[in-house]
């Protein structure tokens, strides 16, 4: 029934993926825009509780196991994004970052829900702690993607005001995509943070102190001290446009990398045996 | 000589504009605020004149009328014709209609709606697209109700007119996009800041132009104004002017720009200097001390102010005059497309509204033809009374059901035709 549930909120991801192009692009009609956006965040509040349903569902099912490595994180990455988008659009009224985030969400959501792996629960895993771990720290790379792409839109904007192009009624004012870009970040640290932190509790309980001699908890918390720095950064010397980009795009590299280096570590591979 | 053909057409509206009266022309017919509500008593006092309504703007003045009947005419309007607004014109303006005569134009019935209709959407404005108008025909129509000069006809008419011009603000994008210079400069402000809130402007140079830019951007929600002169007493007079309770003004010394330009966010700048004032280097400073938050320079003054490399610091933006015209331009030729889009609301919508109005027209004809049917009806049932008293009262109920819906069924197909025979053609499509 679960993937059942996934499958209408992929689906749902995909309608507001369409209708967000005309929301956030359509040059005629101004009455028609409202009516776009209206289907497109509808269609994602919709896909998020289906999202939550069939979580839920998998959650019950599976007796509490979790199936991480497994295309549920990857979905799971999905619902993340939508929600940053939800909240995005809540704070700051543009559908803009959706033309990205909500073809990202289904996409994310299309393999689980269509071709869905072999679900193998990790008796080790049995607990909310862990689950707690994965979700706070997929939001902050969620934050991390939100961040990266406002920077781009900035850039975008900022080309086109510095060479008189005609605008594009899509895209926000620099200084709102400007927060958008900060303030996701501001919101994507105290999830690593508490992420990092649980992960550090329950590997400390279970492997003891040789687990943080692994190259990829090294990495994570390499991770760590660069999205702080990035943070650091952008709010002291209010650094923006190219080098912001620069900068992030830096930093998804290093979280790219901690995402990869599951494959080389001795101790955080939870990949089903 | 034959006799002029007199038609039952009775609206009439009659007047000048921009494209057809030059400036000499309108002031002389132009009628204030303060004797709108006279005049159009007036007016609508003349003989033959039903209902009345007076449109006057700096752009226009019109006379829309309700008249009891007007003789036909397929030439080039002649004011004898309209001896209502005649005697108006020599009487209450004192103008003769020899001097009105070649600019005035005349519209009737259908075309008087599209001509309303247009006026209001702002399709006839000298700014295409342009948002007083419509205001400005709603106060007319305030002034003739309270005097009494509106009453069915024209009521309904500006009722839709209004709907008409609410959905071709709506519907189109004909006044979304700013054609003036000041407003050009407001909605770049907007794209780089967002909200104009809280924000600081630097009028550097005491111009007209830059003073109507800052009084945009402070209607936009800018709150504090800097005033930089070379003559102090200028910039100073220059700050008063804008001080109100919720605006703050400062005014800078001459000497001291290059130290404290960096405090605001937008600049404008309009002096007569003849070497530019902000270089490169200086656009670098500002950012510096500003934290890389984003500076928008305005510059009005030809020769410029403002060097165009300070555009290549990142977080600087400069907009020169020709830049401002050109997306000035641009916009204009945006409302342009949009308005071949609102004359294809207008026309359907006045097929629409003379369709109604037929409609309306039909309906004496029908009552008239109903009781007469029913007076037939009852007549006849009277005259053969004697015949039923053998009935009983079920039966007699029977007897004037049947009668009822015979004739209900005979009157039918000559209800349809009258109703379709003043229907337009294509209405019943």
């Amino acid at each position: 029934m679960s993937l059942l549930w996934l499958r209408v909120a992929v689906l749902l991801y995909g309608v507001a993926a369409l209708a967000v192009l005309p929301a956030a692009l359509a040059s005629s009609p101004a009455n028609a825009r409202p009516r776009w956006r209206q289907l497109s965040i509808a269609a994602t509040i919709a896909a998020i509780l289906f999202h939550f349903v069939s979580l839920a569902e998998t959650f019950q099912a599976s007796h509490h196991a979790l199936q991480i490595e497994s295309h549920e994180t990857l979905a799971l990455s999905g619902l993340i994004l939508a929600l940053a988008f939800l909240l995005v659009y809540w704070r700051y009224k543009t559908v803009a970052l959706g033309i990205f985030i909500l073809p990202i969400c289904f996409l994310l959501g299309l393999v689980p829900a269509f071709r869905p792996g072999q679900e193998t629960a990790l008796p080790l895993l049995n607990t909310g702690l862990i689950f707690l771990h994965v979700a706070l720290l997929l939001a902050a790379y969620a934050a991390l993607v939100l961040s990266l792409l406002a920077s781009l839109l900035y850039l975008i904007q900022e080309r086109r005001l510095k060479h008189k192009a005609p605008s594009l009624p899509w895209l926000p004012p620099l200084e709102t995509i400007d927060q958008i870009a900060l303030k996701t970040l501001l919101f994507g640290l105290p999830c690593m943070t508490t992420g990092l932190l649980l992960g550090s509790l329950i590997a400390q309980q279970t492997y003891g102190p040789t687990y943080f001699r692994d190259p990829k908890i090294l990495l994570a918390f390499a991770m760590w001290l660069a999205y702080c720095g990035m943070i650091f950064i952008r709010r002291h010397s209010g650094l923006r446009g190219r080098r912001a980009v620069y900068l992030s795009s830096f930093v998804f590299f290093v979280v790219l990398t901690v995402w990869a280096a599951n494959q080389f570590s001795a101790v955080h591979r939870f990949t089903a045996p | 000589m034959s006799e002029p053909i007199v038609n039952p057409t009775r609206l009439v509206l009659l007047g000048i504009n921009h494209n057809t009266a030059p400036i000499e022309v309108r002031e002389r017919l132009a009628i204030p605020a303060t004797r709108l509500a006279d005049a159009t008593r007036t007016l609508a006092h003349q003989p033959g004149i039903r209902e009345a309504l007076i449109l006057s703007t700096c752009n226009r003045v019109e006379f829309l009328t309700l008249q009891d009947s007007v003789p036909n005419t397929t030439s080039a309007p002649e004011p004898t014709q309209n001896p209502g607004i005649l005697s108006f014109l020599n009487d209450y303006l004192s103008i003769p209609s020899t001097t009105l005569h070649p600019h005035l134009y005349e519209y009737r019935e259908r075309e008087a709606v599209r001509h309303l209709f247009r006026v209001a959407s702002s399709l006839d404005s000298m700014v295409v697209g342009e948002p007083q108008i419509l205001g400005q025909v709603k106060e007319s129509y305030t002034v003739a109700r309270e005097v009494g000069a509106v009453s069915s006809h024209l009521e309904a008419l500006l009722q839709r007119t209004f709907t008409v011009a609410k959905k071709v603000r709506t519907e189109t994008q004909i006044g979304s996009s700013s054609v003036s210079i000041a407003s050009v400069a407001v909605d770049l402000a907007r794209k780089i800041f967002g909200s104009l809130e809280g924000k600081t402007v630097l009028l550097v140079g005491a111009g007209k132009m830059s003073e109507l830019a800052a009084r945009h951007l402070i209607q936009h929600g800018a709150t504090s104004i800097l005033v930089c002169n070379r003559t102090q007493e200028r910039a100073a007079a220059l700050a008063a002017s804008f001080l109100n309770s919720s605006i703050s003004t400062a005014v800078i010394p001459f000497d001291t720009l290059y130290e404290q330009a960096h405090r605001a966010d937008i600049v404008i700048t309009s002096t007569g200097a003849s070497q530019q004032l902000f270089t490169r280097t200086h656009g670098q400073q500002f950012l510096q001390r500003r934290r890389n938050r984003p500076m928008f320079f305005i510059d009005i003054a030809v020769p410029r102010d403002v060097d165009p490399r300070i555009n290549e610091v990142e977080g600087c933006f400069v907009y020169d005059i020709d830049d401002l015209q050109q997306v000035a331009q641009a916009n204009l030729a945006d409302r342009g497309r949009e308005a071949a889009a609102a004359e294809d609301i207008i026309t359907s919508e006045v097929t629409k509204f003379h369709a109604r109005l037929d409609a309306r027209s039909a309906v004496p004809a029908i009552l008239a033809l109903q009781q007469s049917a029913a007076a037939i009806r009852e007549a006849e049932l009277t005259r053969s009374a004697k015949h039923f008293t053998g009935l009983t009262p079920a039966q007699q109920q029977a007897v004037e059901a049947l009668t009822r819906s015979l004739t209900a069924k005979l009157l039918h197909p000559q209800l349809i035709a009258l109703r379709k025979s003043d229907l337009p053609p294509d209405s019943e499509k």
